[in-house]
């Protein structure tokens, strides 16, 4: 199919973008750090379009539904999102340095999609607890969300190598010394989390709506929906720690990347477990 | 009692002990994913020692999310939250009600931007130009006059203040609504064949009966299939009955429960019942055609009057030659046939032309002077639903909304109160701008700096 040929070009697109944002790190260019940015621009553009080209082609094919239904849809729009965000903050910040940390956790999550065995990338009818529009709402929530994580971790795994180098040796090296300040990166991912907890607050409850609808109760104690529990009250955590005992810096780094790890294990660890979400696979 | 807080109090109210019990609700609830619950025990009882097991058993480790731990937790997190909001909040209260000053001098000692630039207008003129400026960014601005200064006052988002309250105040809410529907609240199941009414349903829990004060009846179970097999759509003409009187009927689709006198009713699975019905045809040699509607062992008189005939069985699928319905005919001379009727009788016989001769029970015409054919089966399903009355719902609903509404407001606005001092001399005015938040200063300063250089723009220009 066109759109799955489409993404697995977008694949290597992001990787070609992550290795200039390695470059103007390094070389200390900005020619490389404009080139990455449009080079992930276009990733985005023809991601967005082979989207639409495979929400179409679901018309067609008479199963009409946002693509948005299975593993690989998720995993595929999970990359997506990301990059959306980055690429926003990229503008809003006029700071590229983030990208060199983001951009591989999108490609990984493309090439995860691509070549993965047993991810089914066909375009499947909706059972029919997924055919309600509470769907889209509770997908697009919960990975915006989710990206707003991943940026989070992203600026939580700067934060300590900067930490760590600055630590040990006087003369630091370029790529180091283009990182935004300790101060900036403690800022940006503070705001990310208080982004990712919002959104995912909204989509812990569209799930909940939805789960009264579907399955007769908000909550069940069903393993993802424990793990997205357990995601939030971490990020709480977060976010009280930082606000009411002040905890700055190395904390807010390893907790971004402790919260990190419960989202990934909400998305794809969860699998491993019986629960009622089991269709994502 | 702000004053004189006791050792408790304070223990209660400390942000640490929130986080602590943060921690131990997420721990325990990883615990919950990994160990088998509930239902799911049943296999780890065999391969662990009898007295372990009993002993986790009587921890409740296999029903953690019910267990006295996770109401214990929930209790002191729900203790924690109120003392540390009660003891908070008066602070709160005083900020939002707090009168403004404009001639809070102090307000300007910490970092407020100043500058002195020749303008056309007079004091009063400039202090109407700011205003006006003010009025546009924040609703209302209060002006006061003293020794040929001029002082401007505005604020904004004072709500933001109670943000973390209703916050708080919505995990209560959970943590009620949860305990409601604990308490109050059903989960039950049935399962009602096509045809058949009920009018009790199973506890998930205590796996025993509860009689509902009206029945249920299923007419009709259908189901749509996608061509790889995978339900497409599900549903089951439902009807409602109070004393025998059909009250209310509807379609119960999967996502579109239907809730009856606090009863919400979920379609949740379906299977096969047994006595689905079967279409004969019966034909008689020279004669006309019969068709006829059966199920498992009804009896039929002959059209013809010879005898009368039994359906013994109905088949979907009889050794992998589609669907079948085995028969008994008997005749009035009491003797008796029985054989098979195959709905693709011509199809088997094209692929062994010698059929009957190997098998004579699968011919169809062997009473005569009847020949029968099976026109079609209709396969009976039972439906199930899921049974839920759970009065915390309302409750849950509205803590929902408080969280998303508390969240927005701490997101999206924060507190914070700007001073402007117009001052002249000469033919220069010196214009400052301060302001004042509880959090957020890096917002409020970059607020401040492009409301100083809009106020400035606009004094200068203006003639």
């Amino acid at each position: 199919m066109i759109n799955t040929t489409i993404l697995s070009w977008v694949t290597f697109i992001y990787f070609a973008a992550f290795v200039f944002y390695l470059f103007r790190m390094v070389l200390g260019h900005e020619f490389w750090g404009k080139l990455a940015t449009w080079t992930a621009l276009a990733g985005l553009i023809a991601q967005s379009v082979a989207l639409i080209i495979r929400w179409m082609t679901s018309y067609d094919l008479g199963i009409g539904h946002a693509p948005l239904s299975n593993f690989y849809e998720s995993l595929i729009f999970f990359a997506w999102t990301i990059v959306l965000l980055y690429l926003l903050m990229e503008w809003r910040l006029k700071n590229r340095s983030i990208g060199v940390f983001v951009m591989p956790v999108a490609f990984l999550i493309m090439a995860y999609a691509s070549i993965a065995p047993g991810v089914n990338q066909k375009i499947e009818p909706l059972i029919p607890a997924l055919q309600s529009n509470w769907l889209t709402s509770h997908v697009l929530t919960c990975f915006m969300g989710y990206a707003a994580f991943t940026v989070a971790f992203a600026l939580g795994m700067m934060f300590l190598i900067k930490n760590a180098v600055d630590n040990r040796s006087s003369g630091t090296s370029v790529f180091i010394r283009r990182l935004p300040s300790e101060f900036q990166m403690d800022d940006l991912m503070h705001s990310s989390a208080v982004l990712g907890f919002i959104f995912l607050t909204l989509g812990i409850v569209t799930g909940s709506v939805w789960a009264h609808y579907a399955w007769g109760s908000y909550w069940s104690w069903d393993p993802k929906e424990t793990w997205s529990l357990i995601t939030w009250l971490i990020y709480a955590v977060m976010l009280h720690a930082r606000l009411v005992r002040g905890w700055r810096g190395k904390r807010m780094a390893i907790m971004a990347i402790v919260g990190f790890a419960c989202v990934l294990f909400t998305y794809l660890g969860v699998n491993l477990l019986p629960s009622l979400h089991s269709y994502m696979m | 009692m702000s004053k004189n807080k006791s050792g408790i109090w304070s223990f209660f109210a400390s942000v640490r002990l929130a986080i602590v019990l943060l921690f131990l609700i997420a721990f325990f609830a990883l615990v919950g994913t990994l160990v088998p619950q509930r239902e799911a025990v049943g296999d780890l009882a065999q391969r662990l020692s009898p007295a372990l097991f009993s002993f986790l058993e009587k921890m409740q480790i296999f029903d953690l999310y019910h267990s006295v731990w996770f109401v214990l937790l929930s209790g002191l997190l729900s203790v924690n939250l109120i003392i540390c909001s009660v003891d908070r909040f008066p602070t709160a209260w005083r900020r939002f009600r707090m009168k403004r000053d404009p001639q809070d001098e102090e307000a300007f000692k910490s970092m407020p931007l100043e500058d002195t630039f020749p303008s056309a207008l007079n004091i009063r003129q400039a202090a109407d130009v700011a205003a006006g400026v003010l009025k546009k960014k924040y609703r209302s601005v209060e002006r006061s006059e003293d020794a040929g200064r001029v002082y401007l006052c505005a604020g904004k988002g004072r709500f933001s203040l109670f943000g973390v309250y209703i916050v708080h105040l919505s995990i209560l809410l959970f943590i009620a609504g949860a305990v409601i529907g604990s308490v109050f609240g059903i989960e039950a199941f049935v399962n009602i064949n096509e045809g058949d009414t009920i009018s009790a349903i199973n506890l998930r829990n205590a796996g025993q009966l509860l009689s509902l004060p009206f029945s249920v009846r299923c007419d009709k179970f259908t189901v749509e299939l996608y061509e790889s097999g995978m339900p497409k759509t599900f549903q089951s003409d439902l009807v409602f009955l109070k004393e025998g009187r059909e009250v209310r009927s509807g379609k119960l689709r999967v996502n579109h429960p239907i809730e009856f006198e606090g009863f919400r009713f979920y379609q949740a699975s379906y299977g096969a019942a047994p006595g689905g019905k079967a279409t004969l045809a019966l034909a008689r040699e020279g004669g006309h055609r019969d068709a006829i509607n059966v199920a498992q062992g009804y009896t039929f008189d002959l059209p013809g009057k010879e005898g009368t005939f039994q359906v013994l069985r109905v088949e979907e699928n009889m050794m992998k030659m589609g669907p079948a319905v085995k028969v008994a005919v008997r005749s009035n001379k009491n003797e008796e046939v029985v054989f098979w009727i195959f709905q693709q009788i011509d199809q088997i016989k094209k692929i062994s032309p010698d059929i009957f001769e190997q098998v004579p029970v699968f011919n169809p015409a062997l009473f005569r002077p009847y020949t029968f054919s099976l026109l079609g089966l209709e396969e009976k399903y039972y439906t199930g639903l899921q049974v839920n009355h759970d009065p915390g719902t309302p409750v849950v609903v509205a803590a929902a909304i408080l969280l998303i509404g508390g969240l927005m407001l701490i997101l999206f606005s924060y507190a914070r109160l700007i001073w402007v001092r117009i001052v002249q001399k000469g033919d220069e005015i010196v214009l400052a701008v301060a302001g004042r938040s509880y959090k957020n200063s890096a917002g409020l300063q970059k607020e401040i700096q492009y409301l100083f250089a809009e106020l400035k723009g606009n004094l200068e220009k203006s003639k």
